[in-house]
């Protein structure tokens, strides 16, 4: 196991830090209706650097955060090949690069095609499955993942609450995804009621589609339940204190979300409900991979010691 | 394997960033055109025995309140507006409504070239200039930027074909048409949302746009039976069956309920 490289784990943490903000603020440029203010791409009016007037400001703003990050992801791409030497994580190193690269180029067709749904529900999940490579880019070179205490069996049942809640919480983020991009966001307009009833009909595909991401919504609160669950039953601080972050931020996230609704669609309760949703995706996956790396499958219980309570700091 | 993937990202990044593109419009060139629309032809002499419509869309009740919008996110905007712009989107006087769009929506045979002279889009005071632009079918528009900011002009037909272009500075224009008869295609501009207007293309030059006082004349209108339409952005359509005589004007009224 190489040695922990502290300034490059903080790069790492920095990058996935600065991919959270960046989503907030390409959230910004759909709540703001301002992904077509700048007409060309890859220059915005065939400028570096064009006015920052109007809704220039965000989708504008959001090209120079999304270039920044993509600075930040090479700059980490080639200080992991330098100086890692686990061939794994080389590799990730090089699938965020190609992520970010991706992740540009389809920012760019989703302006030059008019904002085509398709392209920009793409744009959308890239940009969580992005987060998602930072954060294991910034967790696998951290202190606990390079030296980590003596792995205890998962008697709770930890790494497969956590990775289901890592499943539910993408597809909820893809038909969040979905039903933004499609103009969805209202098609059913009442709050916690859908136009009175418990399920609406369901013909329309506007109102189909955000009714799946209700009841998505329940599936999430109901896994991230039961990680706190787990994580409270197996008596592991670090992880009960993450998973009780998760539970809060998933109030907090259903909070937004019916603000999104009842303020119809107002700026800053819907796209902080579109950055939470991504931390929700961050933290979970965060667990789902220190799970992976602490704990160990009931399979050989013999083998491994039992768990015991943990106070010492993650 | 390294090396080459390294020299493509190295190269690629950059590139996401600042790229290498040209803009739309030709900067400072104001007869520069960006489309060549279909060839335009001499207007066709009027036909036997036309006649022109005439009529008034009336609104009857109080007009609403303009909305007051604020253009402070432009400060070039906002210098020319310090209080904001006062948006009428249901407007009028004496009775009439204006901005209606009016046109014989069936009934019309024959072919009508399109005229050879353009139609203006004017982007003024941070707004357009005028609100209801027309044109025939293949006409060119030209659209220009009469302001020292920067906007972007974004049709949204459902028919034709989108287009979105920027004129960053002063006294750029560009020159478009749409080549499919659509009505009251939406035109913003996504960087001042204020920013509204509408483009009707007909395949006949038989359409008006009604006055402050809500008058309209639809000139040369050939013998026949004809569907008249108006259409207002904010108001329900109405239609009207209007029979025209030879050498005799005919007439058409709407109304309006506020």
């Amino acid at each position: 196991m190489p040695d922990f490289d502290r300034w490059r784990h903080r790069f790492g943490v920095l990058t996935a830090g600065a991919t959270l903000i960046l989503i907030f603020i390409g959230g910004l440029v759909t709540s703001m209706e301002a992904g077509l203010s700048v007409p060309d791409w890859p220059l915005s009016y065939g400028m570096v650097f064009p006015p920052m007037v109007g809704n220039v400001f965000y989708e504008h703003g959001h090209r120079m955060a999304a270039s920044l990050v993509g600075f930040f992801t090479l700059v980490l791409a080639f200080w992991t090949w330098r100086r890692e030497s686990r061939r794994g994580v080389r590799r990730l190193a090089w699938g965020a690069l190609a992520a970010v690269i991706t992740q540009g180029l389809l920012g760019g067709i989703t302006v030059l095609t008019f904002l085509f749904p398709p392209i920009s529900i793409m744009h959308a999940c890239l940009a969580q499955t992005f987060l998602c490579l930072t954060v294991a880019l910034a967790y696998s070179t951290s202190r606990e993942w390079l030296s980590p205490a003596t792995r205890v069996l998962d008697t709770a049942g930890l790494r497969p609450a956590a990775f289901t809640a890592v499943g539910a919480v993408y597809v909820q983020l893809v038909l969040g995804a979905v039903m933004r991009h499609l103009d969805a966001g209202l098609a059913i307009p009442t709050f916690p009621l859908a136009f009175g009833r418990l399920v609406p009909p369901l013909d329309d595909p506007h109102v189909a589609i955000h009714f799946a991401h209700r009841v998505g919504a329940v599936a999430v609160v109901v896994a991230l339940a039961r990680l706190a669950w787990t994580a409270w039953a197996s008596r592991q601080a670090r992880f009960r204190r993450l998973a009780a972050l998760l539970l809060g931020l998933g109030a907090v996230q259903v909070t937004l979300g019916a603000l999104t609704v009842l303020s119809g669609k107002a700026v800053y309760p819907t796209t902080l409900h579109v950055m939470t949703g991504a931390a929700i995706l961050a933290g979970s996956f965060l667990t789902a991979l220190r799970a992976w790396r602490l704990l160990e499958r009931p399979a050989a219980p013999d083998r491994l010691p039992v768990a015991a309570p943990e106070t010492a700091r993650s | 394997m390294r090396k080459p993937f390294a020299v493509l990202t190295l190269g690629v990044l950059p590139a996401l960033a600042c790229g290498g593109s040209t803009p739309e419009p030709t900067p400072a060139a104001p007869a520069a055109s960006t489309a060549a629309p279909a060839a335009p032809a001499a207007p066709a002499a009027p036909a036997a025995g036309a006649s022109t419509i005439t009529g008034k869309v009336s609104f009857e009740g109080t007009l609403p309140a303009p909305e007051k919008v604020k253009t402070s996110a432009d400060p070039k905007c906002q210098a020319m507006h310090p209080q904001g712009l006062d948006k009428k989107v249901v407007d009028g006087k004496d009775g009439g409504l204006a901005n209606a769009f009016v046109w014989l929506k069936s009934g019309v045979s024959g072919s009508y070239p399109a005229p050879a002279a353009p139609v203006v889009l004017n982007q003024e005071g941070c707004e357009y200039h005028p609100h209801i632009i027309t044109a025939q079918t293949g006409q060119a528009i030209t659209i220009k930027n009469d302001d020292d900011t920067l906007h972007n002009i974004h049709p949204k037909p459902t028919t034709n074909k989108e287009f979105n272009i920027g004129q960053p500075r002063k006294g750029m224009e560009a020159s478009r048409s749409f080549d499919k008869q659509e009505v009251m295609i939406p035109v913003g501009c996504d960087v001042h949302p204020w920013m509204r207007s509408y483009i009707s293309v007909v395949d006949h030059p038989f359409f008006a746009v009604t006055k402050e006082d809500g008058t309209f004349e639809i000139k040369n209108v050939p013998p026949g039976d004809y569907e008249v339409e108006v259409i207002h952005e904010k108001l329900k359509n109405q239609v009207q069956k209007v029979s025209v005589k030879a050498n005799t004007p005919a007439k058409a009224d709407f109304a309006f309920k506020g």
